[in-house]
């Protein structure tokens, strides 16, 4: 029993009464965030570097090939020049033949944006602690999350069946639609960038609603409420939010410069 | 609902109201944003010009996301930085890269010539 006493009174670490604190003695926060979420700031750090890599990619490999010079009423498929996208993307469910620039990427890009705001309305409610507005706002937000990645579904079966008139090659065949090889649209990269990026995009997209699903699940099991706050939906906001961050420039980058 | 710690600050069942102005005044921005965007689209032929506006404005869109809904405009500023900083360099190596690309291209069509 002495002895045990004797060890202690003569280590270093007992002859301070006060636990360190300086600044690099851990327990120090200096950007007054909790570690969970600056580490979720962080991969989103990583993850932005890989979308801004495909986004570049994608200015390379557009700025590689020619532009098309022509009239924008006159223009045609060919794999000479990079395609217009208000010409490729002209398409709308139910709405067969008709050409319609781009209103089908403005649906998706105004679902997702709504969804954007269901997920704060979520992360709001968790501040109050109100389970009930938890859920509900977590629901809407996965709803237009699924209605989104059916609209980006459709949109790949769309790009792949490819249009009435597809592109007559040179070989005296006519191809319809698009795969990693061969497309109607343009350059074959067009369409390789095209299933890489939004194909990337849409993963996250899920990889986001599956989270979603689990916060819905453990808010409904009373995980946080027991926990005494709603910190992962918070985090999960977080990356959800990044994912409308990221459609905002492919929307840009891909479909209206 | 299985109340097994309860809470000191607040009486039971009593939730403060939500505070969701701000959420909409963003949305709002956001939507008018995207909707000068397509308005560009088919009142302007292609250009620099053109294209130097989405860009702008998807930028301004870019900033309501991350400081309002993603809350970084309310963080310290040590965060901030730290995330701006690294994002700021991307911004040269996209010039760097389609640059490049031009040259690219230019070198591949006329080789042939």
């Amino acid at each position: 029993m002495s002895t045990t006493s004797t060890t202690q009174t003569l280590s270093p670490s007992t002859s301070h009464e006060e636990p360190r604190s300086g600044t690099w003695d851990g327990g120090n926060e200096p950007f007054k965030a909790s570690y969970g979420k600056l580490m979720m700031w962080f991969f989103l750090l990583s993850d932005a570097f890989t979308f801004a890599a495909f986004l570049t990619t994608y200015g390379l490999v557009r700025h590689r090939h020619l532009a098309y010079t022509g009239d924008h009423k006159d223009f045609v498929f060919s794999s000479a020049y990079w395609p217009i996208p208000d010409k490729v993307f002209n398409s709308f469910p139910g709405l067969h033949g008709m050409d319609l620039p781009l209103a089908f990427v403005a649906l998706m890009t105004m679902i997702l944006i709504f969804s954007s705001v269901t997920m704060v309305l979520a992360v709001e409610a968790g501040h109050r602690m109100d389970k009930a507005d938890v859920q509900k706002w977590l629901l809407w937000t996965l709803l237009f999350g699924a209605t989104f990645v059916s609209c980006q579904a459709w949109e790949w079966s769309h790009f792949i069946h490819g249009t009435d008139h597809g592109l007559k090659m040179l070989d005296g065949t006519t191809f319809f639609g698009a795969n990693l090889h061969a497309n109607e649209y343009g350059p074959v990269l067009f369409a390789d960038l095209f299933f890489f990026i939004t194909g990337f995009h849409g993963t996250h997209v899920f990889s986001g609603l599956c989270l979603l699903a689990y916060c819905f699940i453990a808010t409904t099991n009373g995980t946080f409420e027991k926990r005494g706050h709603y910190e992962m939906v918070e985090k999960v906001g977080l990356y959800w939010h990044f994912v409308d961050l990221v459609w905002v420039f492919v929307f840009t980058f891909f479909y209206l410069v | 609902m299985a109340h097994h710690a309860p809470d000191q600050t607040q009486q039971l069942g009593e939730i403060p109201k939500p505070n969701t102005g701000w959420i909409w005044k963003t949305f709002f921005v956001l939507v008018g944003i995207t909707a000068l965007e397509f308005v560009f689209v088919f009142v302007m032929e292609p250009s620099t010009l053109r294209n130097s506006i989405f860009i702008i404005l998807t930028i301004f869109k870019a900033f309501f996301i991350v400081a309002e809904f993603m809350h970084l405009k309310h963080e310290t500023k040590g965060l901030i930085w730290t995330i701006l900083v690294p994002m700021a360099l991307l911004i040269w190596l996209l010039v760097a890269l389609i640059t490049e690309g031009s040259y690219i291209g230019e070198a591949v069509y006329n080789i042939f010539k």
